[in-house]
């Protein structure tokens, strides 16, 4: 049931995904699918509704419109709730507890519970097993909510800004364990970050959300295989005549050079230097540029009978 | 569903006797085990005072010759034995509200606070055995703390219940302390701060407000107390000048109201003609009234132990509405 090779269907699933909150509406229009065993960044400005996306994955939250399934389960069902590991943003850990009490938790509520994992997690960071979850530093805390999550062998782990309070070498060494532990049992990972640099070294797939929905949503490379980086000499305002025929993402205009991000709708002609982008490059082009229209690669869209929900 | 038929509570484990406990019950005993050991803790040494007291009573009306002699015949030597019931039941009273603000409504509030209700939530147990378990484990606690006390506060006032001069049964020292009064009063206003506690999602808040909520049903319930009964009227028909003309009501009744009885069955009040200047224009008075007799209503004391269950049985069937509304607001906001 939990080796991982989920056959078939999407490790997870949402389509046309909402959720308001009093003060308006926090994600609207969400529509993508994950594919099992991917390791997959979710990126979008504050705001955007990446914590909104993940809560409601892991049954904290409700959605108000739309659907969203865990491999093929309703997030609340058991079965989804056995297979879905959720490391909140806060990382809540109970604060009397001791760090061995905190991984008895994890042992006395999921079947599954592999006790050597976790406790390697928090050895290897030299946590005493025997301190009050309250003593530890902000760092340790992360290191035990994260051996919590691992503990649970969770075929899908959603982190949401797991590593905003590490410090680089910690950041690193929980980003190996992440790796190794994912690719040995082929879980797969939705993680929340701001650190684009962090993505490129660890993310295979990517989903970027932005107001008005899903911006980005696909395989790494093929998302960057889409882009190019064109720049050249600067003729005249705006974008050149010989680039209006593709989509231009971003374009930006220095002194006498001009250069572009475009998705290339066909062979490009000009003077002009091309460059395959790096993955940061391509996103701060998304994030920027609010109006660029969203692409969503073929394995990340979703097909609900005949209708294709994701333009 | 499947999460409900999980690893049973309790396991006794190979090496000791001492039941080990597991799963959700472990979780809930570990996070509120200060609080329960301290009403635990409470409850024994309150429960022990109480039997020494009663230990000393006993012996005082034992070496005065009671049961053979009347108490009342003891005067002012029983007096520091009546003035110990005062304090004990002062602490008894407060024991609904006590627990109400400090254990019923940080049970929920504390975890909605905290963000550890989510923590709960993202593990393989349901949200529901969740709060079935924690509301189970406090209402035992909360059930096995006041069933002790009443039962040993019982065992004190019990030989003591028809005089008047110690207590009246009818009051909330005595009505509330003993029987299922005081199991069902604290398992109200504890459920009742949980309730609170799971809407409003701040501890202090709910504290505040469980304590005003306590408060209320206190009074409220000492309001309602007397309508529990099912007053008894006795009416005479001897005058009511004379000497033995005022009815006689068994040992420790509860004397409701009393009247003047016409010749024609109506009731009027007892201060009638009662400014006339002498004997002799007061009985014309009462005659031209034309008063009969006394009409007396009160409250047994047999009927104590049947108002109890009966209040107690509104108070859970209460608690029961409550409990149901966690459940049902708990499916939705409990993270």
């Amino acid at each position: 049931m939990s080796d991982g090779t989920y056959a078939g269907g999407p490790a997870l699933e949402a389509v046309g995904l909402g959720k308001r909150y009093r003060r308006g509406w926090a994600l609207r229009d969400c529509s993508f699918r994950l594919p099992a065993g991917r390791i997959c960044g979710l990126v979008g400005p504050n705001g955007a509704g990446k914590t909104t996306l993940l809560g409601i994955a892991a049954h904290v939250l409700e959605p108000t419109e739309g659907t969203l399934s865990v491999f093929g389960a309703a997030p609340g069902s058991a079965e989804a709730g056995r297979r879905t590991a959720f490391l909140a943003q806060d990382k809540p850990l109970y604060r009397t507890f001791t760090v061995a009490e905190t991984l008895r938790l994890g042992r006395e509520l999921n079947p599954g519970w592999d006790q050597r994992a976790a406790e390697g997690i928090v050895r290897a960071g030299n946590v005493p097993l025997d301190a009050r979850i309250a003593t530890l530093s902000g760092g340790q805390r992360t290191r035990v909510a994260f051996a919590l999550a691992f503990g649970k062998r969770p075929d899908l782990l959603l982190l949401d800004e797991p590593m905003s309070d590490l410090d680089p070498v910690v950041r690193h060494e929980l980003m190996g364990t992440l790796m190794a532990e994912a690719a040995e049992r082929g879980s797969t990972v939705l993680m929340s970050t701001h650190v684009l640099a962090e993505l490129e070294s660890v993310c295979d797939y990517l989903v970027v959300v932005a107001q008005g929905g899903v911006r980005l949503a696909g395989d790494v490379d093929e998302l960057l295989y889409a882009h190019t980086r064109v720049s050249g000499a600067r003729n005249g305002e705006g974008v050149p005549a010989d680039l209006a025929h593709h989509t231009v993402v971003e374009s930006r205009t220095g002194g006498r050079q001009f250069s572009a991000l475009i998705r290339a709708e066909g062979p490009l002609a000009g003077p002009w230097d091309t460059d395959s982008p790096t993955m940061e490059e391509l996103l701060l082009a998304y994030l920027r540029s609010t109006g660029a229209p969203p692409l969503i690669t073929p394995t990340a869209e979703v097909r609900t009978g005949t209708q294709a929900v994701a333009a | 569903m499947s999460t409900l038929t999980g690893t049973p509570a309790t396991a006794t484990t190979a090496s000791g006797r001492r039941p080990r406990l597991r799963g959700m019950t472990w979780l809930v005993w570990r996070q509120h085990r200060a609080a329960f050991w301290t009403v635990l803790g409470a409850t024994a040494l309150l429960a022990t005072w109480i039997l020494y007291r009663r230990g000393q009573m006993l012996d005082f009306l034992g070496d005065q010759g009671w049961p053979g002699k009347d108490i009342a015949e003891f005067d002012e030597k029983f007096e520091p034995y009546a003035a110990a019931f005062g304090p004990v039941t002062t602490a008894l009273g407060m024991i609904p509200v006590l627990l109400g603000v400090f254990v019923g409504a940080p049970l929920l509030a504390g975890d909605l606070e905290h963000g550890t209700a989510r923590l709960v939530a993202t593990q393989s147990r349901s949200q529901v055995r969740w709060l079935a378990t924690k509301l189970g484990v406090t209402a035992l606690v909360v059930v096995a703390s006041t069933v002790t006390l009443s039962v040993a506060f019982g065992s004190w006032w019990g030989p003591v219940k028809d005089q008047i001069n110690v207590m009246d049964w009818t009051s909330g020292p005595s009505f509330d302390t003993t029987g299922p009064v005081p199991v069902a009063l604290t398992l109200f206003t504890v459920i009742g701060g949980v309730a609170i506690g799971l809407v409003l999602r701040r501890t202090l808040a709910a504290m505040v407000v469980t304590f005003g909520f306590a408060v209320l049903v206190q009074f409220v319930w000492g309001e309602l107390r007397l309508a529990l009964g099912d007053v008894v009227t006795v009416t005479t028909h001897k005058g009511v000048l004379g000497e033995d003309t005022f009815p006689r009501l068994p040992d420790a009744a509860y004397q409701i109201d009393q009247s003047y009885l016409t010749g024609s069955g109506e009731l009027i009040g007892w201060s009638t003609c009662v400014h006339e200047s002498t004997e002799q224009a007061r009985e014309l008075c009462l005659k031209q009234a034309d008063v009969v007799g006394w009409s007396v209503d009160y409250l047994p004391l047999s009927q104590m132990t049947g108002m109890q269950w009966l209040g107690a049985a509104i108070l859970l069937a209460l608690t029961a509405a409550v409990t149901a509304f966690l459940f049902l607001w708990g499916r939705k906001r409990l993270v």
